[in-house]
């Protein structure tokens, strides 16, 4: 008779090493589902409106620019019109939109791994067999993925609806306003923000502080973009040539960064429009290395953490 | 084999010590009692064997000798932390779901069942469970994924008594079925001497004493006898406690074993209980205190 | 419920207050079962598991006085079957039950005469049912059996 012996437990360790990735699709999906569908809701309820909206701007607009003849008091009346109605809703929703990848990110960054924390759950999650390493890069890889190409869809739908303005105001769509919230750029700090907030809920442990954080440091960044970065882009042109700024705005004016003078002779720092996609890709390309280093960061802490 | 072995381990946070010095080796098949005030370290000690911390000294090896932070140590240690933490607004079903996506073993239908017998709504959300409901789910979760090592920080806290029973009773049946070895902390020693087997006294961060509960109980006495007596025999037995009164005194003495302690005449030994024990090591008083430094306190009432 | 004619005839309790150890008790409870009957040669005891849902005991405290109950001669285990009571002890037949018990009451009554009471009896009787054991099998005399007593020089 067998006495405080273990029964024979079958040999241990013949599972391969690591889980199929596919799970935690499962995983992510389940645990942030209101997450992600709530931002989906939100974004497809903005969508509706801008669609609406924006079909009402481009005819307003083209209305506007065919009026004949172009002086009358008729085209005036729609001029000033459009000026007070359509612009000031386009304008407002441009600021909107500047802060939507904050904001984006706000709520989506912090809550991954500042939820877990706040709520103790990690020591469950972290037990698990799949390991801490693994369920963390899944997890920011997969809501990242998700919540940039969202990011993307819609920034094209606003620059669809805000084209009209940039004829109107003579803006360039290089303007910092603009150019964010166009192209690969408005994704690309989503993307940012996004892993910027993970980051800080993984060091800070509570979420709403992590949120705080997240807009503090996202507009730091912001700033430090607008004012010094951008002045050093690899695309500017520096040139003395005073006659290329002369005439009035239009979207095809070139975009002046900065000026100085040497000696008596004035320079001027600009980007052609032309350049417009090579400046998305630089800075998209160096938000997405970012964005990367966080990520990396984020998965480094966790590995080493101490509960 | 051992299924927790730890070599000086030691856990610092800033300046403090949360646990230092600790050396011991927890058998398999056992379960395994860590007991002491809160703060003593359990927890802290309990959190470096299943690897959610490193250890700032030492070292801590699990079921023979795998590292806690190994891959494959996750898939045979189950931890089921305090207060049973479970996603508040997933239902049952989904945490059956979520566990068996995160684990290679999951007895899925077992888990099924032992939920339904409990009578455990399966679509219910976690978080709406009772406070014994949610741990029986934390547990029937863990020991569906199979392991050789069974985890319980703290697991009968909140938990009215008929709540304990039935999770303890779980527990021991597991034991029974699947020969899965338990480390259960606990600051309150009712029932332990019944369900423990192997002790381990933590107190102010510190090892105090370790070993199987039956050996324990069979090396430890307390010798009473005149109080002014006391001093000498203490002594000479180095007790590890020692309280007295004006003419009485108790000592509570570590022997080589059970025969081999000769009972000073004039004295009386009798057997400890476990609780009397941990106390004991929880709160030692050895020799060199004199009667001054002592109230006056009621004597132990140790004769049956 | 009804009685499942797998289970075993007799079912374990325990008493916490008694101090005597978790596994004493069950071997014990045997030892008085198979004295008066209730178990036989043949007759099936319970099963570690089930003994462990019901008293929320450690499993090892079941295989503990199992093995105890193996050495002794008492009891055998059958491979995937169980385990199973081997040989009997002495048995006390139930006359000399009745006449053993009533020699005790009058005795009692004698014991409360001569101004002993209740914890005075089963002091006094524990001290010789000891020093009776204590001749008889000379140093098998464990502190732990029996009710918690007292070593020593009194």
């Amino acid at each position: 008779m067998t006495v405080l012996t273990l029964p024979a437990q079958p040999g241990q360790n013949t599972e391969p090493a690591h889980l199929p990735w596919q799970r935690m699709v499962w995983v992510t999906w389940r645990q942030h589902r209101s997450m992600l569908i709530g931002v989906t809701a939100v974004l497809a309820a903005v969508s509706i409106f801008l669609l609406i909206a924006g079909l009402k701007v481009h005819h307003d607009y083209s209305a506007l620019i065919n009026c004949r003849p172009a002086s009358s008091d008729a085209c005036a009346t729609k001029n000033s019109s459009f000026n007070n109605a359509d612009w000031t809703m386009g304008n407002t929703i441009l600021i909107l939109m500047n802060l939507a990848p904050v904001l984006l990110g706000i709520f989506t960054g912090p809550a991954v791994l500042a939820r877990e924390l706040e709520t103790g759950t990690f020591r469950y999650a972290w037990t698990q067999g799949i390991g801490r390493v693994r369920w963390t890069i899944a997890k920011l890889t997969l809501l990242a993925v998700v919540i940039t190409i969202l990011a993307w869809a819609f920034s094209q739908l606003f620059a669809w609806f805000f084209d009209p303005f940039l004829g109107f105001e003579g803006m360039n769509d290089l303007a910092k306003t603009v150019f964010d919230t166009r192209g690969i750029d408005f994704a690309a700090w989503t993307l940012v923000a996004f892993t910027i907030g993970a980051l800080l809920g993984m060091l800070i442990r509570r979420i709403i502080p992590a949120m705080a954080a997240t807009l503090g440091v996202y507009l730091g960044l912001d700033l430090l973009t607008w004012l010094v970065l951008r002045q050093d882009y690899p695309v500017a042109i520096d040139t003395t040539n005073a006659g290329l700024f002369n005439g009035p705005s239009t979207p095809n004016s070139p975009w002046i960064l900065k000026t100085w003078t040497i000696g008596n002779t004035p320079w001027w720092r600009y980007i052609p429009v032309s350049r417009f996609w090579p400046m998305q890709l630089i800075e998209s390309g160096w938000l997405l290395v970012l964005a990367i280093a966080l990520g990396a960061a984020t998965v480094w802490l966790v590995r080493r953490r101490a509960a | 084999m051992n299924v927790i072995e730890t070599a000086d381990l030691g856990k610092r946070y800033g300046k403090a010590w949360a646990l230092r010095d600790c050396t011991l080796a927890i058998p398999e098949g056992r379960l395994a009692a860590l007991v002491g005030p809160n703060g003593a370290g359990k927890s802290t000690l309990m959190n470096m064997a299943v690897g959610l911390t490193l250890p700032s000294t030492g070292t801590v090896t699990l079921l023979g000798g795998m590292s806690a932070t190994a891959p494959a140590m996750l898939q045979d240690i189950a931890f089921m932390a305090q207060d049973a933490p479970l996603y508040k607004n997933l239902s049952v079903a989904d945490m059956l779901h979520l566990t068996k996506n995160l684990n290679w073993r999951f007895d899925h239908a077992r888990a099924k069942a032992r939920l339904v017998d409990l009578g455990i709504p399966l679509k219910k959300k976690a978080g709406k469970l009772s406070g014994g409901q949610q741990a029986q789910v934390a547990l029937t979760l863990a020991l569906a994924r199979r392991p050789r090592l069974l985890v319980l920080d703290e697991p009968l806290a909140a938990l009215d008594p008929l709540a304990r029973q039935d999770f303890m009773g779980t527990v021991m049946t597991a034991m029974a079925d699947d020969g899965v070895s338990v480390l259960l902390s606990s600051h309150a020693l009712a029932d332990l001497e019944r369900v423990a087997d192997f002790v381990v006294v933590l107190g102010g961060g510190e090892l105090r004493i370790a070993g199987d509960t039956d050996e324990l109980l069979a090396e430890h006495r307390l010798l009473t006898g005149p109080a002014s007596e006391a001093d000498r025999l203490a002594g000479l037995l180095s007790p590890i406690q020692v309280k007295r009164a004006e003419a009485q005194a108790h000592l509570l003495v570590r022997t080589g074993g059970p025969a081999s302690a000769p009972v000073p005449p004039g004295w009386e030994a009798h057997p400890v209980s476990l609780e009397e024990l941990v106390l004991a090591y929880l709160r030692p008083t050895g020799i060199g205190s004199s009667s001054a430094s002592f109230p006056r306190t009621e004597l132990t009432e140790v004769t049956r | 419920m009804a009685i499942d004619k797998e289970m075993s005839p007799i079912e374990f309790r325990l008493d916490p207050s008694s101090g005597v150890p978790t596994y004493l008790q069950l071997v014990q409870q045997v030892e008085h079962a198979l004295r008066l009957g209730y178990l036989k040669p043949g007759d099936q005891l319970p099963k570690v598991r089930d003994v462990v849902a019901a008293l929320t005991i450690n499993p090892n405290t079941v295989l503990k006085s199992y093995k105890e109950l193996e050495t002794k001669g008492l009891i055998e285990g059958r491979p995937g079957q169980g385990t199973f009571i081997k040989t009997t002890l002495e048995q006390v037949t139930l006359p000399d039950l009745a006449t053993l018990r009533r020699t005790l009451m009058s005795w009692l009554a004698s014991a409360e005469a001569a101004g002993l009471d209740e914890d005075g009896v089963a002091a006094l009787f524990t001290s010789v049912l000891r020093d009776f054991y204590k001749e008889r099998s000379g140093a098998n005399a464990p502190a732990t059996g029996g009710a918690r007593g007292v070593e020593g020089i009194a």
